[in-house]
């Protein structure tokens, strides 16, 4: 664990992370299941590689994509990124705040009413009340929810709800942040508004690391890392390797 | 710098406390009609159905406090570590998206459940308040000034409910079935505790000894003693505190010993 760094102009460095799983064959999961298979010594178990040697680095204020297909560690990594998981080896290190949007109002209550739940949100997201405070006109605004917000958030609709968790997130002041596959909500026009104010953060320097498994995010980033089986397959210009990667999913023989 | 960065995080951690343990009061008596009134009510229905099928067993001698009094204190002081234990031992899982998709402390939710647990034993406390006015005017209680020493035993079983719902909580993570498991315990500890009969009626010496290792037992004794007008002794302070201090080691440890492994479990 180091705590200085002498590349200050990294923000985020992600050296040699191995992430490994145990796989059973069936979810040990109850304490009867683990004695019985205990005593049959039927504990069937392999470890599963889903991130083998990563590394990469990122500069203040830039825009990278992980793409790659289904299962190859995407989430994974942007976890181990946040700190959420651990991994078996190698280490992070991050020279800033980062807020992690992996899944929209993440621990929303559902009987509580909009303003709570920005609070309860933004709490749990590590902000302090004064903090929130300060940014709730402006997640309000963006939200456009007008007198739903003051309504239990369980009688809100996906999208709505969408709505909110994202505004709270772009809201609030980060340094960096990472985006799982979130941006495929809310009606079209919402949709646009995301991306115009991705990209005005972006503008001021925010950094972002956003994960993808289509091209669409093309527009939004410089650099893209394409992720397979575990490795890092290319590492660059965004244009080229999300071309190439859109066209190795096109040609990829479709395996059972 | 580094210093102010400490109190921020820790003033921090401190409000999103506060607002969990909110949630967990709101969520409790959420769409009841008399909502929060229900905390002071049911320990009073409780105590009323035990006073009535109990009193003539075991409310006769011996007790050296007035039968509803003996019960309900029992009770309040037990509810603390029964409703935070109980409450905490599925709170990971049930925060399962939070715990897998934001980096948020896993130690602060069993907390929650503690400080709520103690903010519905005020309530039950006025109760008892109550139940000793009453028994107050019919000349079956006199009230005594030792009371205030409650700020003094509440820590202590705080610091004990919290060892155990930092352990059942991380626990539960692993093995579901031990909500099952649990749940016999905890009726079982309910019956081992003089909550409605005393030990002294039994007159057994052998349970009179074993008595000593069921925490529960000196938490629910200092409390009637401070009712009978009695400052218990440091023996009893030792085994309060002791066990309350031995919890939390080990449930803190165990937490922090699986504490990796639970947002890949979960």
């Amino acid at each position: 664990m180091q705590t200085t760094h002498p590349q200050e102009d990294f923000l985020l460095e992600v050296k040699n992370v191995t992430m490994k799983f145990t796989k059973y064959d069936v979810r040990v999961d109850a304490l009867k299941e683990l004695v019985v298979r205990a005593f049959r010594s039927d504990m069937k178990r392999e470890k599963f590689v889903c991130l083998d040697d990563v590394s990469f680095q990122i500069k203040r204020g830039e825009a990278v994509a992980v793409c790659g297909r289904n299962g190859v560690g995407k989430s994974t990594l942007l976890k181990i990124v946040s700190g959420i998981l651990k991994p078996t080896s190698g280490s992070v290190v991050c020279n800033g705040k980062i807020t992690p949007l992996l899944k929209l109002g993440a621990g929303f209550d559902g009987n509580a009413t909009g303003i709570e739940n920005i609070y309860l949100n933004a709490a749990i997201m590590g902000y302090t009340k004064k903090e929130i405070d300060a940014a709730l006109p402006k997640i309000l605004d963006f939200a456009e929810l007008g007198d739903f917000i003051y309504a239990p958030i369980k009688t809100y609709s996906s999208g709505m709800l969408a709505r909110l968790g994202f505004s709270i997130a772009v809201n609030m002041d980060s340094e960096i942040m990472l985006i799982d596959e979130i941006l495929a909500v809310g009606d079209m026009a919402f949709q646009k508004k995301c991306y115009a104010k991705l990209d005005e953060l972006r503008a001021k320097g925010l950094t972002f690391l956003i994960v993808s498994h289509s091209s669409s995010v093309q527009k939004l980033v410089s650099r893209a890392i394409w992720i397979e089986q575990g490795k890092v397959l290319a590492d660059g210009p965004a244009a080229e390797v999300l071309g190439r990667y859109t066209e190795a999913m096109m040609n990829s023989p479709k395996k059972s | 710098m580094e210093k102010e960065g400490i109190k921020r995080k820790l003033g921090q951690q401190f409000y999103l406390l506060r607002l969990l343990v909110r949630r967990n009061i709101k969520n409790q008596y959420y769409r009841s009609v008399i909502g929060i009134l229900w905390t002071v009510l049911n320990p009073l229905l409780n105590m009323a159905v035990m006073a009535i099928v109990f009193i003539n067993i075991f409310g006769r001698s011996g007790i050296g406090l007035d039968y509803p009094i003996y019960i309900l204190s029992g009770n309040i002081i037990f509810g603390i570590m029964r409703s935070s234990t109980s409450g905490s031992l599925p709170c990971l899982v049930q925060q399962r998206d939070m715990l897998q998709k934001t980096k948020v402390s896993i130690s602060l939710f069993p907390t929650a459940n503690v400080f709520s647990s103690l903010i519905t034993f005020l309530f039950s406390f006025i109760a008892l308040l109550i139940v000793m006015f009453v028994r107050f005017l019919t000349k079956d209680y006199t009230f005594t000034w030792q009371i205030v020493f409650l700020v003094v035993l509440l820590p202590s079983v705080c610091l004990f409910s919290l060892g155990i719902s930092y352990f059942l909580s991380a626990l539960y993570v692993f093995f579901r079935d031990i909500k099952h498991i649990y749940s016999v315990i905890l009726t079982l500890w309910t019956y081992l505790t003089p909550l409605f009969y005393s030990i002294e009626v039994l007159k057994n010496d052998f349970i009179e000894k074993a008595m000593i290792f069921n925490p529960m037992y000196h938490y629910v004794t200092y409390f009637r003693q401070l009712l009978m007008g009695i400052i218990p002794s440091w023996q009893t302070h030792l085994f309060c505190y002791g066990f309350g201090i031995l919890s939390l080691l080990i449930g803190y440890l165990f937490l922090s010993a699986v504490r990796n492994k639970i947002a890949a479990k979960l």
